[in-house]
């Protein structure tokens, strides 16, 4: 009776949608450099304006503040700094890009780099006690040659260290 | 998981390999069930009938977008109609249901007063004429989808 019953209920039907779009993106020849530099040398690399003497990163073709083209004028960053501000992320964000959860908390935190200069990344604590404005921290590398190439994704986190 | 790269020869620049992916689900609806369920239970494409504006909506909608009524009647149309317009599209990309080139074709079905968005198969897209009789060709193995019709293919004129 009740399976009689069951069975006529309304069948409803959902519709699914399950196909990657694809996308292509040049770097062009200043990010590309900077590529290639994670790549190869585990490098973070920035331009220097050849008027306003600044670094920019990442690099820019033309300089942000003059206006003039950039040459070729490469810098390397040091590798340590300190947090300088962070976003704790609780909120279950997606991949837009795989259609995973991105791994959840975690802290997006703006870096001073040792050379004054700011960089954005991910921080290795995730327990937002633990985080702390101005604790001191160094870029962690993906190991293995074949897996780098993504650029900024090629820095895993940034890791607190002793002081 | 992650996005493929690659490095132009002899070049300093990098082509990034990215993909869009947002796997989503919608409800089909009252409506819309019945219609995708009436394609695979029974390879019978139905509309919804307006009697006050004596329109058939195919595919089935449950209002009229003229007077808002809701529509209760529901009535079969044929699996055969006439081309309206058509667009080939020869650029691939696997977003679309098939490979290129891919010819979609609005089709107005005989007792339906609408244009039903498909795609039009058997044919090579220098033989499409707009006014052209078509039939639908089902699935083998359906799943209350859009995609149980494969296609519409051309059908020879009774004169």
């Amino acid at each position: 009776m009740a399976e009689a019953k069951a069975k006529k209920k309304p069948e409803y039907i959902q519709v699914k949608f399950n196909k990657p779009r694809l996308y292509d993106w040049s770097t062009g020849k200043y990010l590309g450099h900077f590529y290639a530099e994670a790549k190869e040398n585990k490098k973070i690399v920035g331009t220097r304006c050849p008027q306003c003497k600044e670094i920019w990163l990442p690099p820019t073709v033309v300089c942000p503040k003059c206006k003039v083209e950039m040459g070729w004028d490469w810098e390397e960053m040091p590798q340590t700094g300190e947090v300088y501000q962070y976003t704790y992320l609780v909120f279950p964000l997606w991949d837009p890009h795989y259609g995973e959860k991105w791994a959840n908390p975690h802290a997006s935190a703006t870096i001073l780099l040792d050379n004054g200069v700011y960089y954005r990344h991910w921080l290795e604590e995730t327990d937002k006690d633990k985080i702390k404005i101005g604790m001191r921290v160094q870029a962690v590398w993906k190991e293995d040659y074949d897996e780098r190439g993504q650029g900024p994704g090629d820095i895993l986190f940034f890791k607190e260290i002793g002081k | 998981m992650q996005t493929a790269t690659e490095k132009l020869e002899g070049l300093d620049v990098w082509i990034y390999h990215g993909q869009i992916y947002i796997p989503n689900t919608y409800a089909a609806g009252a409506v819309g069930s019945r219609f995708l369920i009436e394609l695979r239970d029974k390879k019978r494409i139905m509309g919804t009938k307006c009697t006050a504006c004596n329109r058939v909506y195919v595919p089935a909608r449950s209002i009229c977008k003229d007077c808002l009524a809701n529509l209760k009647e529901w009535v079969e149309v044929s699996d055969k109609g006439t081309l309206l317009t058509y667009t080939v599209c020869h650029e691939p990309n696997p977003v679309q249901p098939v490979d290129a080139p891919v010819i979609y074709g609005i089709v107005q079905l005989d007792g339906a007063d609408t244009g039903f968005v498909h795609m039009l198969g058997e044919v090579e897209p220098e033989q499409l004429r707009v006014g052209m009789r078509v039939q639908a060709v089902f699935k083998a193995e359906r799943e209350a989808s859009i995609l149980d019709i494969r296609y519409f293919k051309p059908i020879a004129q009774c004169m």
